[in-house]
């Protein structure tokens, strides 16, 4: 029993294994995976699969150790060293490579690992018969080693690492079907990964440009180091030496920060970067419930809540960008507008998974806003609870295509005529729920969860965070709220046009229920989806709060009295140096009522409203372009929300989709004025810088080692005779030094 | 008259080795360059032996012994080779051996 | 270390027969010119009480050795091809004054009595048992490898020498 209890206790010498787990699965499957998977298919497959899965289990056993660690220690954070990476003494350069045991990172890996688990199951019967299954397997070992990289960093360059590693395994894995092409004869998915990749790098550019300001300015890029100079810094009120000019430690760390959102943008899929993220759905189902929504593009807000001692000072240096707006209040900002943009495109969809993409995509904006707003533990519960429903609602989607596909198929009777159908398109399903019923079920909760209806986690973290900006940011506030109530139209839209009225396909008469191995999953995030608020509670009533001196207790705030062991600003603030915004422990009733009710009221307009009746038909328009909404005509406003108001934000979000979103924005924008010159710079690095500069140098080295060789090989006359007198020269020489010279 | 010293060896051991040197250089034919060769060697031998008597150690005449061993394994090789490019080029001029030309 | 004029005689021998084997067109003379060369050092190395060496000189040397070459001059008919090298005259001066260079460095250390310790040791005992005894003593393991080179060299000369069947046939 000792032993176990030490076991349990001091979990912190084998986090290293939380990295080497995944690495043998990559080496396991990337070495003999595919040879044992051509073999002998079935077996073949049981064995890769559940490979790569163990692996994935025994990292989340590794950081659940790693959590009772923590625990049993009072939460104190270890750094744990495990070698140097760089070290250049002179220069006082030393960057070690050291994993950073906090509640926070530790939070990060449970996420990752434990969704990473269920999903690595998820894909074995999801990747059944594919023949470049041990391959999957292999990228998404890969993707758990270097997120897991990313979130164990003790410095920003380690964490730089696992954000490239992660971009790497995200093109990979968008990619992963690089040959399918579409009509036209292109290969859509590789230019999927490609655009994502090259989205990515704006980012990182900025990420780089971060690192090499705060080295500047602190010598190091350790966190802990960073983080206590910044401290210390700011209160003596420390000018940045530049050469020529000195700048204060505020306007520096604006400029820092500033860039991390931009890097934040880049990876998790914000103004101006997102366009990579609705793209990214090309790939597997798992790999975009995975990658594209539950981890990797929630690394950006683990950047920012790493980074919120340096986001706080900021806030209390009152250094402003340009003398407009401050880096936080800039990173709330594009956090609210990117939810409510993203919320609006996601009305025009009828690709299942785009709808859930661009459902992400605001979603990470609701995260980003409050990380900006200082809600650093609203974040966090915000991006554990969206990691729930959203990897649920990916992985029931991708139930629903494979179902599709299934029931397409048995239709056909094997032979392939195209007949433009496409699983993935909304407008070809209906009625699933009889077909599907574990499905529909699941969904159902992963959709209510995402709306915020009570008491499903989504409630819980939305409300956190909503009543958050109605304490402290009324404007991020309103635009947080008004992109809920979209969340909850879109997703009532969702289910009604998948899982209810009449099939409008074939296919979807067809349609089968998955495999066990892929609904189980489904059913365990289920529950996680529905239970996740229990994480963090609020404080019901004044009295409950008071009773516990505003603090954390019992089952109340369990999330933030872990995390705030992390979060420097909190004890930051209470020592007076930072002044974090201050939120309110009891749940705001006014709040969390209007927001419910607005969810009710998407739903029900979503589902009875505009899609009451319709669509019977695979071709018959979105109900939306032409709205004949019947519970309007009770009102005396009638004719102006028909003629006026509808219409208008009919035409509104049509314009978002298409013109703004597609033509401006991806066409114009990421096109014309970064694609274009991009790829003209490529062209001119290539064909006159390359062939002409590096080459001509190239060739040029080489002519001239031909041309002094010719003139040097005129001594090499092949006469023996030659030789020897060069010998007796050299000979002479020597002699005459030594008995002349020398003495 | 004076004593015979070590230099008056040192002395004909170094004519001897330099006309060897310049037969080596001079000559056209590869037997003689090769004899050359071997009156080099004999000068080194000379003054090997003659440094035994000068300084009263016997190693000299034992490192002689080998050198005189090792020279005739190198002739009998050497002649050998010369025999063979003979058969293939009918020509032992020197001159006429030039594969090495770069 | 020997009579001045036992000296001076055999060392004007010596030069004479070296000059000779260098300037004889014939390669046969060549060859009786260094055979007399070898023989005068092998009368050297009695005088400097090495009787031994001087035995090995005219038995290995002077007999076995330069008979062999006499064979392969006869053997290849190569007596005749004399002369020195033809169209590079820069290199036939260069080697001369390599030579003299060489001699006049030396010259120039003995004129100057540097470096060489003049003293004389007493004779001491060089009968062929105690070469033997010292051959043994300290140098078997040279010894054996010398050995190997004899059997080696045999061997190669035996394999260089045969006529290439097929080729020559």
């Amino acid at each position: 029993m000792r032993v176990i209890t030490y076991f349990f206790m001091n979990a912190f010498n084998l986090a290293p294994l939380i990295l080497i787990f995944p690495l043998i699965g990559v080496l396991a499957n990337g070495l003999v995976g595919r040879r044992f998977v051509e073999t002998d298919r079935k077996t073949g497959e049981v064995w890769s699969g559940w490979f790569g899965s163990l692996m994935a289990i025994s990292s989340f056993v590794i950081a659940a150790l790693l959590f009772f660690s923590l625990r049993s220690q009072e939460f104190h954070a270890e750094v744990i060293y495990l070698f140097d990476w760089f070290n250049v003494p002179s220069a006082g350069f030393r960057i070690p490579w050291a994993l950073q045991v906090d509640t926070l990172s530790v939070t990060m890996m449970l996420v990752v690992t434990g969704v990473g688990s269920l999903i690595h199951i998820y894909a074995i019967g999801y990747m059944h018969g594919d023949p470049d299954f041990s391959r999957f397997f292999t990228y998404l070992n890969l993707f758990l080693f270097f997120m897991l990289i990313l979130v164990t960093g003790s410095s920003y360059l380690m964490l730089f690492v696992g954000w490239e590693g992660v971009g790497l395994c995200s093109y990979l894995l968008i990619g992963f079907w690089f040959d399918r092409v579409d009509e036209t004869g292109h290969p859509m998915n590789a230019t999927a990964g490609r655009k994502a990749f090259v989205a990515n790098r704006v980012g990182d550019l900025a990420m780089i440009l971060a690192m090499t300001l705060t080295f500047w300015t602190f010598g190091s890029l350790e966190f802990n180091t960073v983080f206590q100079s910044a401290v210390e810094l700011f209160e003596k009120g420390h000018m940045v030496e530049f050469g020529l000019f000195s700048a204060s430690l505020g306007s520096v760390l604006t400029a820092v920060t500033a860039l991390f959102l931009m890097g934040a943008a880049g990876k998790s899929a914000q103004i101006p970067l997102y366009v990579w993220l609705p793209d990214a759905m090309a790939g597997p189902t798992p790999v975009s419930a995975l990658i594209h929504a539950a981890t990797m593009v929630t690394s950006g807000i683990y950047l920012i809540v790493r980074s919120n001692v340096l986001f706080e000072i900021v806030r209390a240096s009152g250094s402003l960008i340009l003398g407009v707006i401050s880096a936080p209040d800039l990173v709330a900002y594009t956090g609210a507008a990117t939810a409510l943009l993203a919320g609006m495109i996601a009305f025009t969809q009828f690709d299942i998974k785009k709808v859930l993409a661009y459902s992400t995509v605001s979603q990470l904006g609701f995260m980003i806003a409050a990380a900006g707003m200082g809600a650093y533990v609203a974040a966090m519960f915000h991006l554990i609870t969206h990691a729930f429903f959203k990897a649920l609602l990916f992985l029931s989607a991708g139930s629903v295509i494979h179902g599709m596909e299934h029931g397409h198929h048995e239709i056909a009777h094997g032979d392939h005529h195209d007949d433009g159908f496409d699983p993935q398109d909304m407008r070809m399903m209906g009625g699933l729920r009889h077909k599907m019923p574990t499905t529909y079920v699941v969904y159902m909760i992963g959709a209510l969860a995402l709306s915020g209806i009570v008491p499903l986690a989504g409630f819980w973290s939305k409300d956190e965070l909503l009543s958050h900006g109605s304490d402290n940011n009324f404007a991020v506030y309103l635009m947080l709220a008004l992109a809920a109530f979209f969340t909850a139209f879109y997703m009532g839209r969702q289910l009604k046009m998948v899982f209810f009225g009449e099939p409008r396909h074939a296919a979807a008469e067809h349609a089968h229920e998955s495999a066990p191995l892929m609904t189980r999953p489904l059913i365990v995030l289920a529950a996680l989806a529905a239970l996740g608020g229990f994480l963090n509670l609020p404080y019901f009533t004044e009295g409950m709060a008071a009773a516990n001196q505003h603090k954390p207790g019992g089952i109340f705030l369990g999330l933030e009295g872990w995390l705030e062991h992390s979060i420097q600003s909190f004890e930051l603030t209470a020592e007076g140096v930072l002044h974090m915004p201050h939120t309110s422990v009891v749940m705001s009733r006014s709040v969390a009522g209007l927001s419910t009710l607005l969810a009710l009221a998407a739903l029900a307009w979503a589902f009875y409203g505009v899609y009451g009746k319709k669509p019977k038909t695979a071709d018959e328009r979105d109900p939306l372009q032409s709205t004949p909404i019947w519970w309007f005509a009770i009102l005396p406003l009638n004719t102006f929300y028909m003629k006026g108001v509808i219409p208008l934000f009919n035409r509104l979000a049509h314009w978002l989709g298409y013109a703004l979103d597609w033509d401006f924005w991806h066409d114009f924008v990421h096109n014309r004025l970064i694609r274009d010159p991009f790829v003209g710079f490529a062209n001119f690095a290539a064909d006159i810088l390359d062939t002409q500069g590096v080459d001509g140098l190239v060739n040029g080295a080489g002519k001239t080692v031909r041309r002094l060789a010719s003139v040097i090989r005129l001594s090499q006359t092949g006469y023996a005779r030659n030789y020897a007198l060069s010998i007796l020269l050299g000979a002479v020489a020597l002699v005459a030094y030594f008995l002349l010279m020398v003495n | 008259m004076p004593d015979v010293t070590i230099d008056w060896y040192v002395a004909l051991s170094i004519i001897l080795f330099a006309i060897g040197a310049l037969g080596v250089l001079l000559r056209r034919n590869a037997i003689i360059i090769f004899m050359s060769v071997e009156m080099m060697l004999n000068s080194a031998n000379l003054l090997f032996v003659a440094f035994s008597r000068h300084l009263g150690d016997l190693n000299g005449q034992v490192l002689v012994f080998f050198v005189i061993t090792v020279a005739a394994a190198e002739v009998a090789v050497g002649l050998a080779l010369i025999v063979t490019i003979f058969r293939t080029k009918q020509s032992i001029n020197i001159d006429e051996i030039n594969l090495l030309k770069g | 270390m020997g009579n001045p004029i036992v000296f001076f005689i055999l060392a004007a021998i010596a030069i004479a027969a070296a000059m000779g084997m260098l300037t004889s067109r014939n390669a046969v003379h060549s060859a009786l010119f260094l055979v007399l060369n070898f023989a005068t050092i092998a009368v050297l190395y009695i005088v400097l009480n090495a009787p031994f060496i001087g035995m090995v000189q005219i038995t290995v040397y002077a007999g076995a050795i330069m008979v062999l070459f006499l064979f392969v001059i006869m053997l290849l008919g190569a007596d005749k091809l004399g002369g020195v090298v033809g169209e590079d005259k820069w290199q036939r001066y260069l080697a001369g004054f390599l030579a003299v260079a060489l001699v006049v460095v030396f010259g120039i250390v003995l004129a100057q009595g540097g470096g060489v310790d003049t003293g004389t040791a007493t004779a001491i005992d060089s009968s062929p048992a105690a070469l033997g005894m010292r051959l043994f003593e300290g140098y078997v393991f040279p010894f054996e490898v010398t050995g190997v080179l004899l059997l080696t060299s045999m061997i190669g000369v035996v394999v260089l020498g045969r006529k290439k069947r097929g080729k020559d046939a």
